[in-house]
């Protein structure tokens, strides 16, 4: 096989997991509208839900993906009525500053949490799939493929589910004018609540889903958090298709970086770093991201 | 109140002198401990030599302390910064009055950490940091139970060139251990005559899967794949070297310096990819076991669940160390101390402890210079790293061969 | 009296600095560090508190002012203030620079894009470490060489007196005016002929410059720079300090890092546990007292020796008081 497509490949199947970290970040952000700087530690406590209930109550890795998604949709809709009902207030100034200032410390606190609940041990469930797969000659594991695999399937549902089901139309009208949507019915308190558990659970079932690949540590969450925000800002905030084409981008970026950068004592220590540069490039010229309406402030 | 009542007192008094005495005589003694228990820092390893560090303060006490004192501990969280390592040495010297320090396992932050010790002449114990420069400075309150650089890499690139590598790819860890781990071990390659590639990784790096791809295409391929990898970024490194079919092969082997592959977790975490892999163990190999290295594994292991790193035997070494010291010294001044430490002749976890007081090299001088190192190379799945075939050095190895090539 | 608040302070002042002597080293260490976060925290405070820019790249800002400096007095043997100089111009014409690529962005955009860079700038001191001698350390110059730290005392709180006056007169311009108009609405104001543009480029720069000296100051006092000071966690720290003790002033800002750079002190022994509290703290403050814990503190406090009248009428609900 060609080391470009090889490597094309790779960065492929690896954007396509940034994805649907992203995509959960881009529901919060279009209902509420914020962003939600705690997603990545939603994403750590997703994948330590999934081993535990492996671990303790002995599910299989399906159920217990499940199980993580169900537990961080709830701990979504406590995060929410707990610290975020402040942003339907009136008396509440500069919304996005307040809701970017308290997912921060929602963050900051339950990463530090998490190191002393679940101990500094990097720990690893079982896989879903045992084993390689070869695609010509880039070897796969089968745990990334069903990562990819079922992440493009969850997206899909939620496609599905925002345009197709009631609620889901519901969640859109909410998203479209709050106002509008309470003269015609649709409780908006609920249906925030419901974004941001929905949210919660996108990120639970992508540490789930990752936790085989890459191992579970309490600050696990730090990077695809970063690596999230640049997907979805290159996306454009608020847009799904967005959030899996700068996936994809993301991770090809990345790849092809590391395969042909030049210096190969610098390519991978840099990997990183160019991924944020292209995300800066990007905003120079386009300040919305690719796909991205103009930022909307809440009302 | 008359003439009675001041007898009384005066009485009083002079009782209360002894009494003092006896009181000041419980008076405890003070050590400080240092090393990372949160992030930035290495947290995992800090955390089980802060464990070590307790059993031996329970032990010693439970026989009775040191010179009929209990010893007490301040634990101080230096989380991997240097301004940290200051501050909690400061600490530990100007306000809690200890009257040593140990331990340690960022060598930046130790830097940091014996300014202070050696402004103020307190003797600090350098538990698990392997940088040269350490003892090299020629502290007199400097001393170090843990290998250095130079011991460690110089084992490692012996080893390469013996088994027979000639073409080595080298991924480090961006840490001050991983920096300096590198920079003593290519030049030992150099004068070998192996060619050697260097790339640097970021410490929260999870995904190498397009570097080994690179690292792949390269002419003449690798016959070593050298990581030097701590705490958490090893194990899905491993693995992915491994589904990858890169590392370790037949073609090429695989391994690592730096700690990971000897904990708890690592077998957990990486599974068939750690078959033939190669580490070193900075502590005695399980022949050399004394009885003191197997009652610690063993109460180590019963009170903490997990069985200990070679830096929890480090860690609970250097506190006997300093006990031991300050009993020969039979007081707490620290030029008695730093005098006692000097004359350290003991048998504990890791093999008989000396300091040396040499400055040839200027690393040696205080240095354990016969701090135990040895390579070992797993060859089955889930092998305790007590338990694994010793390949180097060839006095202490258990096995006939330098090198275990995997089959396929 | 008016004013009488002013007096209190500079009282403090004096006898911090008269009786500055009698601290231990340790508390000698802390109050230095301290000093170091307020100078951090008062100038963030400007950036995301007055202008509402929220950047997250201040500490990275510390970290390239310390290795300029400290790197320009290596190779060129620079006296050690000039270093420092060197060090502020770079950090505040980079600053300036970040600002005007980032004048079309805002709230969230500008955090992550901020991030970036203070990503960039880490693994780029992290990974160059035949220059930087990255993670193993940077040796520095020392900026004095004595038996104590307390030159370093009094060179710490000199610089903080000055970047404090300086923050101040600006906060109490009318650049700051035009600066808070930033953050309330950027278009209201532009509409009303505030230069945007101009504005928030000079934010970033003065606020990036104080940081540089901050960063400097450090580099030549604690003797080791790793890449480790411009760190999301330390980051996230400064932004702790600044939002529990009010960032939307100048001295509540300072008041929260001498607040949660004490505490985290006091509370050494409880290692993790440290941070889960101050997670907590600033929850609780974010959730119940967004202007901070020090805000109504401190309003009484300039209040203070004012002659107690009737109470003004009571203005709009959810307005801020102005003020220093």
């Amino acid at each position: 096989m060609d080391y470009f497509v090889l490597q094309a490949t790779n960065g492929a199947i690896i954007g396509v997991i940034y994805a649907l970290i992203a995509v959960g970040v881009t529901i919060i952000f279009s209902i509420l509208k914020i962003v939600n700087f705690a997603h990545g530690d939603l994403y750590m406590l997703g994948g330590y839900t999934a081993y535990y209930a492996i671990t303790f109550l002995g599910a299989p890795p399906l159920g217990a993906l499940a199980l993580s998604m169900a537990a961080l949709f709830l701990f979504g809709a406590l995060v929410e009525r707990l610290l975020l009902t402040p942003l339907y207030s009136e008396r509440t100034e500069r919304k996005d500053e307040y809701g970017l200032l308290v997912t921060f410390g929602l963050a900051f606190f339950l990463r530090n949490t998490a190191l002393i609940v679940f101990g500094p041990f990097p720990l690893r469930p079982r896989s879903f799939v045992p084993g390689v797969a070869h695609l010509g000659s880039l070897t796969v594991t089968w745990d990334r493929i069903f990562a990819g695999a079922l992440g493009v399937a969850l997206i899909i549902g939620l496609l599905y589910f925002m345009h197709r089901t009631l609620w889901g139309q519901a969640l859109d009208a909410v998203s479209q004018s709050r106002e509008s949507a309470a003269i015609v019915g649709i409780n908006p308190r609920l249906f925030n609540s419901l974004a941001f558990a929905v949210g919660a659970a996108l990120a639970a079932a992508a540490g789930a889903l990752i936790a085989p690949v890459y191992s579970l540590a309490p600050d696990m969450g730090v990077l695809p958090n970063i690596q999230a925000y640049v997907v979805v800002i290159l996306g454009g905030m608020g847009s799904v298709v967005g959030s899996i084409v700068a996936g994809i981008l993301l991770g090809e970026a990345e790849g092809l970086f590391t395969a042909f950068f030049p210096d190969p004592t610098r390519a991978l220590a840099y990997t990183n770093a160019f991924g944020v540069l292209v995300l800066m490039a990007v905003l120079l010229v386009r300040p919305t991201g690719l796909f991205g309406r103009r930022h909307v402030r809440m009302e | 109140m008359g003439l009675a009542g001041v007898v009384v007192l005066v009485t009083l008094g002079v009782m209360l002198g002894p009494l003092q005495a006896l009181l000041g005589a419980a008076e405890p003694i003070k050590l400080g401990w240092v090393g990372p228990l949160s992030p930035p820092g290495g947290y995992a390893d800090g955390q089980l030599m802060k464990d070590a560090a307790m059993l031996a303060t329970d032990e010693i006490n439970a026989k009775g302390g040191v010179l009929g004192r209990r010893l007490e501990v301040s634990y101080q969280d230096t989380r991997g910064l240097p301004e940290e390592g200051t501050a909690a040495a400061e600490r530990l010297i100007s306000q809690e009055h200890v009257v040593a320090i140990m331990g340690e396992f960022h060598s930046s932050v130790f830097l940091a950490e014996m300014e202070v010790a050696h402004k103020n002449g307190i003797p600090i114990v350098a538990v698990d940091v392997w940088a040269n420069k350490i003892t090299a400075m020629g502290y007199p309150e400097v001393f170090r139970v843990a290998p250095c650089q130079a011991l460690i890499a110089t084992q490692w690139g012996n080893w390469i060139a013996a088994a027979g590598f000639k073409n080595v790819a080298v991924l480090y860890e961006k840490t001050d251990g991983g920096q300096s781990a590198r920079d003593v071990l290519l030049p030992i390659l150099r004068a070998h005559g192996i060619r050697y590639d260097v790339v640097g990784a970021d410490l929260n790096q999870t995904d190498f899967t397009a570097q080994i791809e690179r690292f792949k295409t390269h002419t003449p391929p690798y016959d070593l794949f050298v990581t030097i990898f701590s705490e958490a970024g090893l194990y899905p490194l491993v693995q992915q070297s491994y589904s990858a079919g890169f590392a370790p092969t037949k073609h090429t082997g695989l391994t690592n310096s730096g700690g990971p592959a000897t904990t708890p977790t690592f077998w957990k975490n990486v599974g068939e990819a750690g078959k033939y892999l190669l580490t070193e163990v900075p502590g005695l190999p399980r022949a050399k076991w004394n009885a003191i290295t197997t009652a610690f594994v063993a109460n180590f292991k019963k009170r903490f669940n997990s069985p200990p790193t070679p830096q929890a035997i480090e860690s609970y070494d250097a506190e006997y160390i300093l006990a031991d010291a300050i009993k020969r010294a039979g007081t707490t001044d620290p030029k008695a101390l730093i005098a006692a430490l000097e004359k350290t002749n003991i048998v504990l976890g890791r093999g008989r402890y000396t300091f040396a007081t040499d400055h040839t090299p200027d690393w040696h001088y205080h240095q354990f210079v016969d701090a135990p190192v040895h390579l070992i190379q797993y060859d089955t799945v889930g092998q305790p790293p007590d338990g694994a075939p010793v390949v180097w050095p060839r006095n202490l190895a258990t096995v006939s061969y330098v090198y275990n090539r995997p089959p396929r | 009296m008016r004013g009488l608040h002013a007096y209190v302070l500079a009282a403090a002042g004096v006898c911090a600095l008269v009786y500055g002597h009698l601290l231990n080293p340790y508390w000698m260490h802390v109050a230095i560090i301290a000093m170091f976060y307020g100078i951090l925290a008062a100038s963030w405070s400007l950036l995301a508190g007055y202008a509402g820019l929220f950047s997250l790249g201040h500490m990275a800002f510390a970290s390239l002012g310390g290795y300029t400096s400290a790197l320009l007095v290596q190779w060129y043997r620079l006296p050690i203030p000039a270093g420092m100089a060197a060090g502020v111009v770079l950090c505040t014409l980079v600053g300036a620079g970040i600002g005007w690529i980032c004048l079309r962005m805002s709230g969230p955009y500008l955090a992550i894009f901020t991030l970036g860079f203070a990503e960039i700038v880490r693994i780029t001191f992290s990974t160059e470490d035949e220059v930087t001698g990255g993670m193993a350390g940077l040796h520095t110059a020392p900026l004095f060489r004595a038996a104590t730290d307390l030159p370093y005392y009094y060179t710490a709180f000199g610089l903080l007196v000055f970047s404090l006056a300086t923050l101040a007169v600006i906060a109490r311009s009318r650049w700051g005016l035009f600066l808070r108009a930033l953050r309330e609405d950027e278009q209201a104001a532009a509409a009303s002929g505030v230069a945007v543009a101009r504005f928030r480029t000079l934010a970033f720069a003065v606020a990036s410059g104080f940081a540089g000296l901050a960063g400097g100051f450090y580099a030549h006092y604690v003797g080791i720079l790793t890449p480790s000071v411009g760190s999301l966690d330390l980051m996230a720290l400064l932004v702790v300090m600044a939002v529990i003790g009010g960032m939307e002033r100048i001295p509540t800002a300072v008041g929260g890092a001498f607040g949660v750079e004490f505490l985290q002190e006091a509370l050494r022994a409880y290692g993790q546990w440290r941070l889960v509290l101050f997670g907590l703290i600033l929850l609780g403050t974010m959730r119940f007292a967004r202007n901070g814990l020090l805000t109504p503190a401190w309003l009484q406090f300039v209040r203070l020796g004012e002659i107690r009248g009737p109470a003004p009428a009571r203005r709009g609900v959810g307005q801020e008081g102005s003020g220093p």
